[in-house]
């Protein structure tokens, strides 16, 4: 769907009302969606559209997946926590997974930073040098 | 047996180093050698990115939520939601002497079947030009062998002179002529060795230019013995306008190389005005706002960016050089279009050349009025500048009195003289393509036209005249030629001497 650069600029705007000491705040967005579903400006549906980009792009910046070949005891996993936490500030999300492929490490992903400390990153880094 | 140990043992303390940290995104649309990626926080500006395979992209527009790359080479393989890593690199290309003799792309990829490029150095395409600090002003000449040029519009080490006019008007000529010029002066200067000789190293860069033209003019330097001095970047036609945009950046890396090795090179950008459109293609395509005729706002600021790389750093700094000789084509003769505007502006002086000269047998085609060197005089042989002086002069006078005395018989002896001398003047000028000629040979044609040496010779004869007496010159008075060569200078004695072949030339002459 083509957006015009009006919607994306009212996207934006309906944003950044949703932005609380730099972070989303989700009931804000839920009533900013509500309220221009119900209004109907012109133009709506790409400016929910683009609204929903952004909002799924500063979701992925604040979530920080962690893979790891076997799940991770709590304490650990509470130490990835509070590192991550001093590295990119309150309110980052955490989901934890498990991935065999890995075989050992773990691999976390904040946004579009990557930290690579598996097996399987060490295996395709060796391959890559040969 | 150890040394499998210790190979073993090198790549065990490689892995040991710790966690990788990188910056990833994905690809969210692709197309027209263009890529929009979503994350990749971490992105410069010039960019090189990683799409994995071997694919590499350049980071051109870095916005809110994504950021525009174009894709180096094949981008087919490219699909939507393929992860993409930063490198933390700059586009960079392979430069030193290895590459001479050699034709590349736009990467520095050879394309002449002649096995891989074996060089460790390695410079950035896109780097800032020298600073005042590290400058110095034009001192040394470039002879290009092209008489017009020498005695009219003289380049020097480190200037920048554009090339302008309509389609096939010997743009191209010129630049292959100055290579040629160049790689006798280098071979020459080899055989006698002479170690004051400082080697002008070249380099050609074909943007936009057909394949055909491309083989023809890498034949024509080969035929030549020009190519060991020679460099060949080629981004042709049917190459990608990414290509087309990165190959004068590319070919201008390789240059300043020698320029910062304390050597001097020349660098002959074919053609800019095929750049401009290749970098207008690629702007559109990454949505950048578009300005006058569609070309993207910042496309003086590509050119200047460019040819202010041309430069000659003083001693202190190796006092290399590096000579721009951009070329572009006019439509229809129009020099105050968009594009030849903006880069008459940044050179130092332009050769245009004129599609009626062209075709009147004035070649080259070199309009006198409209052509100029802004610095080069300060680097002009002191030979050539003593016989040369009024000769600009002359010709534009010669020019405006043709035109008046073509409507009317009746003119006094010196109008008659001045047509007369400007007829012999404008014969003397034509020259044939890939035939450059040394200084001194210019220097003494030049000195015998303006002598009064060549006035009892019909004009029709001109031509005959000359090429007898360079051969009698070049053969029989070895010794003169070489003195005008050392010397760089008419002194009473050398003018006399050569007043003196001449005339004994003149009494054998049929």
């Amino acid at each position: 769907m083509k957006i015009s650069k009006q919607a994306r600029r009212d996207a934006r705007e309906l944003f950044r009302t949703c932005m609380v000491r730099e972070a989303l705040d989700e009931g804000r967005a839920r009533q900013a969606v509500a309220a221009v579903a119900q209004i109907k400006p012109r133009g709506y549906i790409a400016i929910l559209s683009h609204f929903q980009r952004l909002i799924r792009l500063e979701v992925a910046r604040r979530t920080a997946t962690i893979e790891s070949a076997t799940a991770l005891p709590p304490q650990e996993q509470g130490q990835i926590q509070s590192d991550l936490t001093r590295q990119y500030g309150p309110g980052l999300a955490f989901i934890f997974t498990q991935n065999p492929a890995l075989i050992g490490g773990v691999r976390i992903q904040v946004g579009g930073d990557v930290y690579n400390g598996t097996v399987q990153g060490r295996l395709a880094a060796l391959q890559q040098g040969a | 047996m150890s040394t499998l140990l210790q190979e073993i043992e090198a790549q065990i303390s490689g892995l040991k180093t710790g966690v990788t940290r990188q910056n990833v995104g994905t690809v969210r649309e692709i197309g027209d050698g263009v890529a929009k990626i979503e994350g990749l926080s971490g992105a410069m500006l010039n960019e090189m990115l990683d799409f994995g395979d071997g694919i590499v992209g350049l980071a051109l527009n870095l916005e809110e939520t994504e950021v525009g790359a174009i894709i180096l080479g094949e981008y087919t393989a490219v699909k939507e939601g393929q992860e993409v890593r930063t490198t933390g690199k700059l586009l960079q290309v392979p430069v030193g002497k290895a590459l001479l003799g050699r034709v590349v792309n736009a990467l520095g990829v050879p394309l002449d079947g002649k096995g891989p490029i074996s060089t460790e150095t390695f410079y950035p395409v896109e780097k800032i030009a020298p600073g005042i600090i590290k400058r110095k002003s034009v001192t040394q000449p470039v002879q290009t062998g092209i008489m017009a040029v020498d005695a009219m519009i003289p380049i020097g080490r480190g200037q920048r002179e554009l090339i302008i006019g309509d389609r096939s008007t010997g743009k191209t000529t010129i630049g292959v002529d100055t290579i040629i010029s160049q790689a006798r002066l280098n071979r020459a200067a080899e055989a006698a060795k002479d170690a004051s000789h400082r080697p002008l190293y070249c380099i050609y860069v074909a943007i936009g230019q057909k394949q055909s033209n491309v083989a023809r003019v890498v034949a024509v330097l080969e035929e030549a013995g020009a190519m060991p001095y020679t460099i060949i970047v080629d981004a042709c036609a049917s190459d990608s306008a990414t290509n087309q945009y990165l190959a004068p950046f590319s070919g201008c890396a390789m240059g300043e190389w020698f320029m910062d090795n304390a050597m001097d090179a020349l660098i002959i950008y074919d053609d800019l005005s095929k750049h401009a459109v290749a970098y207008r293609q690629v702007s559109l395509v990454l949505k950048r706002p578009s300005g006058r005729e569609a070309y993207p706002g910042d496309v003086f600021y590509l050119h200047s960016r460019l040819l202010e790389r041309s430069a000659r750093v003083s001693e202190k700094y190796g006092n290399g050089s590096l000579t721009g000789l951009p070329i572009i084509e006019t439509q229809a003769g129009d020099v105050s279009a968009y594009i030849p505007t903006n880069v008459i502006s940044i050179t130092d002086g332009q050769i245009y050349l004129e599609t009626d000269l062209f075709y009147q047998g004035i070649r080259p085609a070199i309009s006198v009025g409209l052509s100029v060197s802004r610095v080069g005089s300060a680097a002009q042989n002191k030979a050539m500048k003593q016989v040369a002086g009024r000769v600009k002069l002359e010709l534009a006078q010669f020019r405006e009195l043709a035109a008046f005395a073509q409507f009317g018989s009746d003119l006094d002896a010196k109008t008659q003289a001045q047509l007369e001398r400007g007829k012999r003047i404008v014969e003397v000028f034509k020259q044939p393509q890939y035939h450059p000629m040394p200084v001194e040979v210019q220097a003494a044609v030049l000195w015998t036209v303006q002598n009064s040496l060549m006035d009892d010779v019909p004009v029709d004869k001109i031509k005959d005249f000359q090429g007898k007496l360079t051969e009698y010159l070049t053969m029989r008075k070895t010794a003169l030629m070489d003195k005008i060569r050392a010397e760089k200078a008419f002194s009473d004695a050398l003018a006399g001497e050569l007043k003196g072949a001449v005339t004994e030339f003149k009494q054998t002459y049929r």
